[in-house]
């Protein structure tokens, strides 16, 4: 059992008294509400972990301009392995320490990216999965985003060399694994025809180039008929590496 | 060789020439920022490469010269095949004189060699 220690001569109560026990130190309540883009309900206490972040975020860091949470915690249930968080900063922040601070006071893993604004923007713009990242989230500051699309063949190259293992590995990798890879080659097709990236419109896209619930199938690892889906795989996955290298190709061209 | 055995060396040389590709392509874009945005990306190859090595007997030590020269071979012509590819297609900067030191690197990082 905890104990409290009260000085014998006090005034005020005598003994036998009801008191309230309370910290000295309140938490001070974020002052403003953070924004939810396309989250859907989100688990009450997930929302708590997430005021939990920002407001550990804001004592430990002096200024930033945005903080943006992400990926698969805010997908429904509680199937995730970390929380993403994104801080937007221009002041040079120690990744390593601030990592180790929300980590220590939230108990859960958390994948830690600090951008500069500048890098930011520019990473919407040529790269798709910044794009998926920012298409479902939570920011403590309001923000829109609407960047032109830059098409920068060679990260596109580097990108899809990320989901090529699976033509290979098929066997060995896991569901999650799969739906990361598939998910991560149709980003990049999206990108690349202008589309919407949100989670939505890539099982969308998965589900019309494999077949309809094709998006769980993967992801629950029971793809019926592995030899279609990998004839339909490697055939996307051919002509989109093509397409690209065509882009670089067209750029040296121009230069 | 057993048939598992044959394919796990497989997987590790198909995660590990990725790992490779990876590390070459950073280099001909030459951007700071690209290196610090993709470099995540190599350290996913090639700690895939990593746990398929554990599987892979003997795990500890260095493997015997038969597999040595198998990995090896099989990884320079699996990389160089991925980036004479792009060189075709007028990529430019690919330094192909990168491939031996790249992949005996990250052979000696996984205890092959």
């Amino acid at each position: 059992m905890d104990q409290i220690y009260i000085p014998k001569n006090r005034q005020g109560f005598s003994l036998g008294s009801y008191v309230v026990i309370q910290p000295l130190l309140k938490k001070e309540t974020p002052a403003e509400n953070p924004f939810f883009y396309h989250t859907g309900n989100l688990e009450t206490l997930k929302v708590k972990i997430i005021d939990e972040i920002f407001y550990t975020i804001e004592k430990n860091i002096e200024s930033y301009e945005n903080i943006i949470i992400t990926g698969s915690f805010l997908e429904r249930g509680f199937r995730f392995n970390d929380i993403d968080v994104l801080i937007i900063s221009d002041e040079c922040i120690i990744e390593r320490d601030c990592k180790k601070i929300l980590e220590e006071h939230i108990g859960i893993t958390i994948h830690l990216i600090i951008i500069d604004n500048k890098s930011f923007i520019n990473g919407l713009r040529t790269d798709p999965l910044y794009q998926a990242m920012v298409s479902k989230c939570v920011s403590k500051k309001r923000f829109v985003y609407n960047v032109r699309n830059e098409f920068k063949y060679k990260i596109l190259d580097l990108h899809l060399l990320k989901s090529k293992a699976l033509i290979d590995s098929f066997d060995i990798l896991s569901g999650d694994e799969k739906y990361e890879m598939v998910r991560n080659a149709a980003s990049i097709a999206l990108f690349m025809d202008n589309k919407k990236i949100s989670k939505e419109n890539i099982d969308k896209f998965i589900n019309t180039l494999f077949g309809k619930n094709m998006n769980k199938e993967i992801k629950e690892n029971m793809i019926f008929d592995k030899q279609d889906f990998l004839r339909r795989y490697k055939s996307f996955h051919e002509a989109l590496f093509k397409k690209i290298l065509n882009g670089i190709k067209n750029e040296s061209k121009q230069k | 060789m057993s048939q598992n055995r044959n394919k796990l060396l497989d997987l590790f040389i198909g995660n590990l020439s990725n790992a490779a590709v990876h590390h070459i392509l950073e280099k001909a874009i030459d951007d700071a920022m690209v290196m610090k945005r993709y470099n995540k990306e190599f350290t996913i190859s090639f700690e895939k490469a990593r746990n398929y090595r554990k599987r892979i007997h003997p795990s500890h030590t260095a493997l015997s010269d038969k597999d040595m020269e198998y990995i090896t071979n099989k990884l320079i012509r699996k990389v160089n095949a991925e980036l004479q590819q792009r060189i075709s297609n007028h990529y430019g900067n690919i330094n192909l004189e990168l491939i031996e030191e790249t992949v005996q690197n990250l052979l000696k990082d996984t205890k092959v060699i």
